[in-house]
Order: structure tokens, then sequence, then C-alpha cells
């Protein structure tokens, strides 16, 4: 009895899968489909330098904007900006009131059981960089370390591994060791060390649920990752 | 002290025994690999998490009988003058508690995200350099989990029964059931797919109904067995004819008045007292010991029944004559 509904269990699902595979996953409230259909993407904005920055105009700039415009373009549609912080961004988002959100989230996000997250598009690495001239180091307790005047995070980074950060107006790469994002070290000269002391999976935020919308940009994702570095080195670049 | 003699069981009983534990760690290996690559897969889905601690459970059973059949062959000591034969009913205890906790806790869990209305997002993963929906590689996994247990189980029924084994009977029976939970899981993430949020946490619900509805009726079991419940046959829960047999015999004695058995269960084996009324005192120790003989050779289950001569077998009445 058990087996013969068994077998023909197993018959209907796999007729079900061969006539229908290919359009699955879909939405669960169709954001892929309208997105299409109205010829608008509503995008949440959180300033994040250098992912998501307030232009001198105010119109937005950034690495994660540039991608959004790619990925309308590639849809044939218009995103429509709107600023917010990012507790209001996400409580909208949870409720499908934005298609897409970014703001430089990463996957350790705490709204990622609320809403939906892309695979990790960008390893982003905070590293320790030596001077172009000197030799490779194993450790740096002990030593001091150059950080920016602003990054409060690697400092901090750089205090728990028993060294003493100096926070400088510019990192350089002729004297000093330095610990800053991989990419940044590598632009301004540095010799990139293996001691890495944050690792941040760069994701975006889309509305829960909304899989094939979430599939579809993950897939464009996907082709841009061999250009992320690039667009950051040029907005560090273009921001000193 | 005087302490129990320890049981032996008979050697085409112990060659099945040893089937059967054979048969349980080819199931905990198969569970392990199922575990493992159902826990690789397992994403945001309710029902594949549901479906993946249902098989993380079904690993209790099998160590539980594992555990208990080696512990229960000790010998009887003066510390415990009874042997070590309950162990069985013990590991009965803990299988259908975890079974009945876990369940619950699903239960719960899922009909809390049916009221929340969650959407659960399940993206793509790279395999191979081709983006494909993780949904496709959750499915897989699970279709993987529903074949072995469902073999596994069919083979170790015939051996719970003929065994008298209550713990090997209900993993066979979850085995056995298993792949209900599997196709379950598999249709709670094509909901998904086709954009049904509440497919997910509506099938994991009904997954841990199962879970629960097979940890009540075990815990139910387990508990009367330890209560020394009248004798039950294994799976239907039938009276155990063996204790009308017992009677039977003791009466047809030609020293025998009138018979009365009182039997409760060890795991699969059954002592207690039976209580005769003897036509006469002349030879009576004789009478006894042969008729313990007797008895032992009746089946190989009968382990250390006293024979207690009485003058009469009082309060019959409340039970049904044996």
């Amino acid at each position: 009895m058990r087996f013969q509904l068994l077998n023909r269990l197993l018959l209907i699902l796999a007729a079900s899968f061969l006539a229908l595979s290919c359009d699955l996953p879909r939405d669960q409230k169709n954001t892929l489909k309208r997105v299409q259909s109205e010829r608008r993407v509503r995008v949440g904005l959180i300033e994040n330098e250098p992912w998501v920055r307030r232009g001198a105009s105010g119109e937005p700039t950034g690495v994660e904007v540039e991608l959004v415009r790619r990925f309308a373009a590639e849809l044939g549609v218009t995103p429509e900006w709107l600023w917010q912080n990012e507790q209001e961004a996400m409580e909208a988002l949870k409720r499908f009131e934005f298609d897409l959100v970014v703001g430089g989230l990463t996957e350790s996000t705490l709204w990622k059981d609320e809403i939906g997250l892309t695979n990790s598009y960008f390893t982003d690495r905070i590293v320790v960089g030596t001077p172009s001239s000197a030799q490779t180091v194993k450790g740096i307790e002990g030593i001091n370390v150059a950080v920016e005047r602003d990054d409060l995070l690697t400092a901090a980074l750089v205090s728990e591994e028993d060294a003493t950060p100096v926070r400088v107006e510019n990192l350089s790469p002729a004297t000093e060791t330095a610990a800053a994002h991989d990419w940044q070290l590598e632009q301004l000269g540095f010799n990139l060390t293996d001691i890495e002391l944050q690792k941040d999976e760069h994701v975006i935020a889309v509305a829960p649920g909304e899989n094939g919308w979430l599939g579809r940009l993950e897939e464009f994702l996907k082709a841009q990752r061999p250009a992320i570095k690039n667009m950051l080195q040029q907005e560090f670049g273009e921001g000193r | 002290m005087r302490v129990r003699e320890a049981f032996k069981m008979p050697a085409d009983k112990e060659e099945k025994l040893r089937r059967a534990q054979r048969l349980e760690w080819v199931t905990i290996g198969f569970m392990l690999s199922i575990i493992a690559v159902i826990g690789l897969a397992l994403g945001s889905s309710q029902a594949m998490k549901a479906a993946w601690v249902e098989d993380i459970l079904s690993l209790v059973p099998p160590i539980a009988f594992l555990i208990a059949v080696r512990f229960r062959s000790k010998e009887p000591n003066e510390r415990f003058p009874w042997g070590y034969r309950r162990a069985m009913s013990i590991a009965f205890l803990v299988a259908a508690l975890a079974l009945f906790a876990f369940g619950s806790y699903i239960l719960v869990d899922s009909i809390l995200k049916l009221i929340a209305a969650e959407h659960p997002t399940i993206g793509t993963i790279e395999i191979f350099g081709r983006q494909i929906w993780a949904g496709w590689v959750m499915i897989a996994a699970l279709a993987y989990s529903i074949v072995p247990p469902v073999v596994l189980g069919h083979l170790k029924l015939p051996l719970a029964t003929e065994l008298h084994e209550k713990v090997l009977y209900t993993d066979a029976q979850m085995n056995k059931a298993d792949w209900m939970t599997g196709i379950a899981a598999i249709l709670g993430i094509v909901g998904i797919g086709y954009g049904f949020w509440w497919a997910d946490a509506a099938a994991a619900g009904v997954i841990s109904l199962d879970i629960v509805k097979d940890g009540v009726q075990n815990l139910k079991q387990a508990v009367f067995d330890l209560m020394d419940e009248e004798c039950t046959t294994v799976g239907e829960e039938k009276k155990d004819p063996l204790q009308t047999r017992l009677r039977r015999e003791l009466k047809k004695l030609d020293w025998v008045k009138d018979a009365s058995v009182r039997l409760r269960e060890e795991g699969d084996v059954l002592t207690g007292e039976a209580f005769v009324i003897p036509r006469g005192e002349t030879n009576l120790l004789e009478n006894l010991e042969r008729a313990a003989e007797q008895i032992r050779s009746l089946d190989w289950r009968i382990y250390d029944v006293s024979i207690v001569p009485m003058r009469s077998i009082e309060n019959e009445g409340k039970g049904d004559g044996n």
C-alpha cells in the first residue's frame, strides 16, 4: 500500500519537475515581474563610504550604487533612489516597500533572518601591510602600526593583536607598517602580509522570499565580481 | 545473597540479535551520511530543518539499542541482584522522550513561523561554475535521505518481532516512515520554488506532527513498560499469549489444583510469579522444582518465574482468569 503511494508520489514529483523546473524559483510577491513591467526598481540607500556615497549635488554614487545602475540597465529599468537610515531601510524592505537595499552590508548583518541577502559578491579583508622595502613580518605584537585617523575599527583590531595603533592622516608606504583594507594597501603600494585582522563578506539586501528576483541579482553580481576591486580603488582614489 | 541466574539466549536468537546489531550499525552509518548531506544543503527552509532534526533523532533508538544490548548481558550481582535486563526499557524511554521533545519544538517553531508569515529566502549557489537555485540541491539531498532508511526499516521489522525488541521495533517503524518526511520536505521546498511562502512552514508542521505522534505513542508504551503493564506483543500491543499458555501448562500438572500467573516484561524477557494451589503437600518441593524446569523450557523468553504454592488464589475476579 505504502509503496504504491510512494511510487505514485515520486512519479508526480518527477513529472512536475521536468515540466516546470525551468522557471523556478518564482517570487512570493512577484518582484521580478513587477520591476520589469513597471520599468523601475525601488532602491533603499544607506550612506556608507565607499559603497554608497552622497555626491556633491546630492546624487548617489559609490560602488554599490554603480552596481545597481548597471543591474537596472541590464534589466532596462530605472532606479528610484531613497536615502534612509539602516533601521528604516530594513523595516521597509521587510515589508516589501523596497526591492533592494544597498549600504555596504555584510553577511553578518543583524537583519539577516528577516530579509533576503545575496551571496557574497566581494570579500573585504583588513590586513597588515609593510613598507615596500621591508622584509616579511610574522606578527605585529609590540610594534607600531599606522591606521587612518578616522578608522576606529582597524585601530581596535590592531590593539587586539597587542600592537600599538598610530593614527595618521595619510598612510605612507615608505616607512611604516600599516593596517587597512587589502585593496587600499595594494593601491598605496604596501606589501601585503598574511596577517588578516578582519574579513567581511559583502552582500546586497532584497525583500524576504523573493527568490526569483534574488537569483537574477546574484547572477548579475557573479559577473561583476572581478570588477569590484577596481571600482573600490577608483572610489578611494577620488575620495583622496 | 542469592542473585538471579544469568539469562541465556538460545543460539538461533543470539544469531538474530547479532544481525539486528549489525543492521543498527549500518543504520547509524547511513543516517550519519544523510545528516551530513542534508546539513550541507540546509538553507532557510523550515521543512528541511524538520526533516534534518528527525534524521538526527533517528540516531537515538539505534544508539540506545546498541548500548542497552551491551549493558543488559552483564550478569546479575550483589549490587544489582535482578541483573541489567531493564536497561532496554530505560533506553526505550529515552528514545521516546527525545522523539517527543524535538517533535514538539519543531511543531511550535513552525506554527510561529506561519503566524509571523515568514517568507523563506533561498538564493542560488555556484556548482562547477554554474549558478543554480539552492532549492534543487536541497531537494537532491532530501531525495538521497529517502531510500536507505526505508530499506533498513523493512529489514529490521521482522527481527524486532521475533526478538521481541520494542526499541528495535520503534526504530524500524521510524525508518519505514522516514520517506514521508523526505517527501513532505521536498514538497515544502518545491512550494517555495513556486512562490508559496506558507508551503514550507506547513510541510514542516506536518512532519513535526508525525514526530510528535510517534513520540507520544512510544512515550506511553515506555512508561507503561516501566510500570509493569501486563505483557503485550510487539507492535500491535495485544495481550501476550504466553501468559495464558503458561497458566494452562501449570494447570495440566496432576498435582496442581489451580494456577494463576502474574508476569511483567523486562525488555525482551518475561519474568514474575506463578501461583499454584497444590492438591496435597506430598513431594511438594520436588514437584515445584520440576514445574520450574518445565516452565523454563516452554519458551525462550520465560526467565526467572518463581512458583509460589498457596492455599487459595484470591482476587481472581478483578482479572480475567490467568
